[in-house]
């Protein structure tokens, strides 16, 4: 190892020599390896923290190298699975640190046995549904792990610490898990917004990993790079925390239990995929519905179901979160489309 | 009252922000006034922090306040 690899952040005070080991001898879990899962490991990884480990589910698509910096085009031809690309692209920044990669879903039981088998100091969230951020979220409070929420789309995007004993936990600020979500495949997103929340993420991550821990943000902050507008918001006097299931008084971690998972099942001989998704709020058709129809889908409904038509994907949707999904076969396929309406 | 419209609300709205003569008014009030004033803005689930706090349902937003509209943002 260059001897002065590190030592422009060494200068600077508040790292130093000792916070320079501190991050050497961390080990960061990086959920999902799109536009924030690149730049916070690519940041992190040039920084020195020891052990960075990466979890995606999808592959290169020529649609991510507008923003997703790890990636080149050769990624996108050969369809290299995202955590894969990632991992190969952060050993040539720094062959010095260790690197897992792991092709998988990130459901509850793989973050759990991810967590029991390894010991991980800080989870950054790079994902792009709520779904999973919820399953992080009650991992972060059980294991007591502290999480950083980031997430954008248009020029829009949002960070905030969750540090359990310390702070609200993400079901605090946002009780029943959000329908129709701004994201980036509907709203678009620009690179500039994609690269203020991973500052804005590895910065909190450098204090907490270096030992600055003080110095991280209580806030919830946005901001919107286009309207020129910030808000750096205090969470601290909802007033939920008590009964909360996740960092309440007597936490129950709904999203860990296995009944809660979302599971798939391709039905044989037809291009259909099944979903089973146990919510813990009945479906509110109507929203769903409407969001639907803010994306252009056709969409009919009843009392009972929903329809929603995109192009050769026919989603049929029940109140209790069940959806049949016509027209793929593949079970990525099929969850895609269902955040995309549905979370 | 200042309000600042984030993410496609600004959209819905034409606008990132605007000034209205309201208040004091509580937010659940506020929002139904503001849905039917807007109809095209999209308000569910979207949170609500009055000069840069979160707030209940039944706290009194004053004229001079600043309300944030946020929607929840998953993109990543």
């Amino acid at each position: 190892m260059s001897h002065d690899r590190y030592s422009r952040q060494q200068n600077f005070g508040p790292i130093g020599t000792a916070g320079q080991q501190e991050l050497a001898a961390k080990h960061v879990l990086i959920v999902g390896a799109g536009a924030l899962g690149s730049g916070n490991a690519e940041i992190l990884a040039r920084s020195g923290v020891g052990t960075i480990t990466i979890i995606d589910r999808d592959y290169v698509e020529w649609s991510n190298l507008q923003r997703q910096s790890l990636f080149c085009e050769q990624d996108a031809i050969d369809q290299l699975p995202k955590a894969v690309a990632a991992a190969n692209r952060i050993k040539q920044i720094n062959a010095d640190i260790t690197v897992h990669a792991h092709v998988m879903d990130c459901t509850a039981s793989d973050l759990t046995s991810l967590l029991d088998t390894s010991k991980v100091d800080l989870m950054l969230d790079a994902t792009d549904n709520f779904a999973i951020r919820y399953i992080i979220n009650d991992a972060a409070y059980q294991y007591q792990i502290p999480w950083i929420y980031g997430a954008c789309s248009g020029s829009y995007g949002v960070v905030c610490n969750f540090i359990p004993g310390q702070s609200p936990c993400l079901h605090c600020v946002m009780e029943r898990m959000p329908i129709g979500s701004a994201s980036c495949d509907r709203e678009g997103i620009i690179a500039p917004a994609v690269q203020m929340v991973v500052a804005m993420q590895s910065a909190e991550a450098l204090k907490w990993l270096s030992g600055n821990r003080t110095q991280m943000s209580d806030r919830y902050t946005v901001f919107d790079l286009w309207s020129n507008m910030h808000q750096s918001i205090r969470m601290d006097k909802t007033g939920k925390h008590e009964a909360c299931p996740t960092c309440g008084a007597q936490p129950s971690y709904p999203y860990l239990k296995s009944e809660a998972a979302m599971r798939t099942e391709v039905l044989c001989g037809r291009s259909s995929v099944w979903i089973r998704y146990p919510r813990q709020e009945p479906l509110d058709m109507n929203l769903a519905a409407s969001h639907a129809m803010q994306l252009q889908a056709e969409v009919k409904s009843n009392p009972y179901l929903l329809q929603i038509q995109e192009g050769e994907y026919r989603l049929v949707i029940f109140q209790d979160g069940r959806a049949l999904v016509h027209g793929t076969s593949d079970s990525l396929e099929a969850k895609k489309l269902y955040h995309r309406y549905l979370t | 009252m200042k309000i600042l419209c984030f993410a496609h609300l600004s959209e819905q709205l034409g606008a990132s922000s605007m000034e209205l003569e309201l208040g004091p008014i509580s937010v659940a009030d506020f929002m139904a006034e503001l849905k039917n004033r807007y109809p095209a803005l999209l308000l569910d689930h979207v949170m609500i922090a009055v000069n840069e706090q979160f707030v209940e349902q039944t706290h009194v937003i004053e004229p001079n306040d600043t309300v944030a509209l946020l929607p929840p943002v998953s993109g990543g």
